[in-house]
């Protein structure tokens, strides 16, 4: 299982090694690799043990017909010139967290 | 403008204690008559000694080896369309919980006419000390030990073995070592679970903010630079109706408690779903050689728990249609309107395996279950942490020099 996580984490790592090493954000950073790959080791082996993150999936796994989604959409506003990725607070792959309830 | 008289006695509303109760949620009437007498015998000898054969998921007559089943619970109610599913209908075995019930059954043997004290506590069966008949509670009395529908396991114990062995034997390295060396899976225990399985008629109505992305580009140079984006905005609403058949939830207050830092009990949740579809009528000789656990919560403290399931469902179900959001989306509303639910209490069958086990002062139970029908295996290892520690910082340390080797070669 070592040798497995060993591969992946090397995989994942040694782009952003190399990257680094041409001189995009200097040398030094490089270095906290070694203990974010430890963290990471510990985290995910851990998991794999205690299973702590693991729930029925009922979203997919129990029989449900749904009709057609209906809905709309208005476009309300323009954004210019942002450095954010993405909108704030993305939760449309989390469905189990909840909003505000209407009615 | 005229003023109105002021009210008398006869204009108040009648008190409260004699105004008519709402009407009761209708029922559906799952009780097996045939065996109100409590004596399960079987139809081809009359003998009472009778048990499940989980290979074949049915029941054995130990006299003379006849099997058969009890006919399975969709075929004796009506399911219907569901989407003409309209109000809340409760099964016979998932009314409320009386908590003045007494768990001592008192039957009365057929056979000789002997009174026999059953501890639904503990048990759902007992012999007639008098006469050997095998007696067992198939009455639906109203202290949530009786649902209406049973699922006979099928995964024999040896096969629950083998899956245990396997699942924990995939995890012995960093295992803690009290864990390795107590380890027996031929301890496991087989219990019906108690459960209330749901169907549903809901629509759901959700709300939120959508983003687009008009433009991307950069200002600056070298170092400088940076990436900026424009979008477009979008208010977005969904509707979405849908039925849901046999939602599986928990009715046990304590197993329905999944706080991850106290309890285990997620594991015996991943194992769902079961085949429901599958299950029976109510039959106590099916849970001979096994264990089972109580009802302890009415539909009405299950409803929330229902709605909750409704919501994510809808959530699943409506995110296809906004993936033209690429920026993606914030849901802030939603709302979800039942129009219709059927309830039935059931038994589902799990094989357990549970160690306990102390590290910090705190205990925890780790379980791992397999599914009784399914043969789905989920579990809980306790961790060695000095193990687990010293080969995260093994790969650290790898990772380390891998780092400085590259950085040596660069420069």
């Amino acid at each position: 299982m070592i040798a497995i996580l060993l591969n992946e984490l090397a995989s994942a790592l040694s782009p952003m090694a190399l990257a680094a090493a041409d001189g995009d954000g200097g040398p030094t950073w490089m270095l906290i690799l070694g203990p974010a790959g430890a963290g990471a080791t510990y985290f995910l082996s851990w998991r794999y043990y205690r299973n702590t993150h693991q729930s029925h999936a009922f979203e997919r796994e129990t029989r449900i017909e749904a009709q057609p989604v209906t809905g709309n959409d208005a476009k309300v506003k323009e954004i210019k010139g942002t450095k954010k990725t993405g909108i704030d607070g993305d939760n449309r792959t989390n469905h189990r967290q909840r909003v505000q309830r209407l009615g | 403008m005229t003023s109105l008289p002021p009210p008398g006695d006869g204009d108040l509303p009648p008190p409260l204690d004699t105004q008519i109760d709402p009407p009761a949620d209708p029922t559906i009437d799952t009780r097996n008559e045939r065996l109100d007498d409590g004596v399960n015998r079987c139809p081809q000898c009359g003998a009472t000694e009778i048990q499940l054969r989980p290979s074949a998921g049915m029941l054995v007559c130990l006299f003379c080896r006849h099997e058969w089943s009890e006919a399975r619970l969709d075929e004796t109610i009506a399911n219907g369309d569901l989407t003409e599913l309209r109000g809340r209908t409760i099964g016979s075995g998932a009314t409320d919980i009386d908590t003045g019930a007494d768990t001592l059954i008192t039957m009365k043997c057929a056979g000789c006419g002997a009174e026999v004290v059953v501890n639904t506590e503990e048990q759902m069966g007992a012999r007639c000390h008098w006469c050997r008949h095998v007696l067992t509670i198939n009455e639906q009395v109203p202290n949530g030990a009786v649902p209406d529908a049973v699922l006979p396991f099928k995964i024999t114990h040896d096969d629950a073995v083998a899956r245990i062995d396997a699942f924990a034997g995939k995890r012995r390295l960093f295992a803690d070592r009290g864990f390795l060396r107590e380890f027996e899976p031929d301890n496991i225990v087989g219990v019906y679970m108690p459960y209330m399985v749901v169907d549903s008629n809901a629509s759901a109505d959700i709300i939120g903010r959508g983003e687009i992305q008009t433009r991307r580009y950069t200002r600056g140079s070298g170092d400088d630079k940076e990436t900026f984006y424009d979008a477009d905005v979008y208010e977005v609403q969904r509707h979405v109706d849908f039925t849901v058949d046999d939602l599986t939830i928990e009715s046990s207050a304590e197993r329905a408690n999944m706080d991850s830092s106290t309890n285990t009990n997620n594991i015996i949740n991943t194992i769902l779903p079961f085949d429901t579809e599958n299950a029976v009528k109510w039959n106590a000789s099916y849970l001979t050689g096994f264990t089972s656990e109580k009802r302890d919560q009415d539909v009405a403290h299950l409803v929330p728990v229902v709605e909750n399931q409704l919501l994510s469902i809808a959530r699943s179900e409506v995110q296809s249609s906004v993936d033209h959001y690429d920026r993606g989306v914030r849901w802030e509303r939603e709302k979800v309107d039942i129009h219709g639910t059927r309830w039935v209490a059931m038994y589902l069958p799990v094989w357990l395996y549970s160690y306990y086990h102390e590290s910090g002062g705190k205990g925890l139970v780790h379980y791992i279950a397999v599914n009784g029908r399914t043969g789905e295996v989920m579990g809980s290892v306790p961790v060695s942490h000095p193990r687990l520690l010293a080969a995260a910082a093994a790969v650290g340390g790898v990772i380390e020099a891998i780092v400085i080797a590259i950085l040596v070669a660069a420069g």
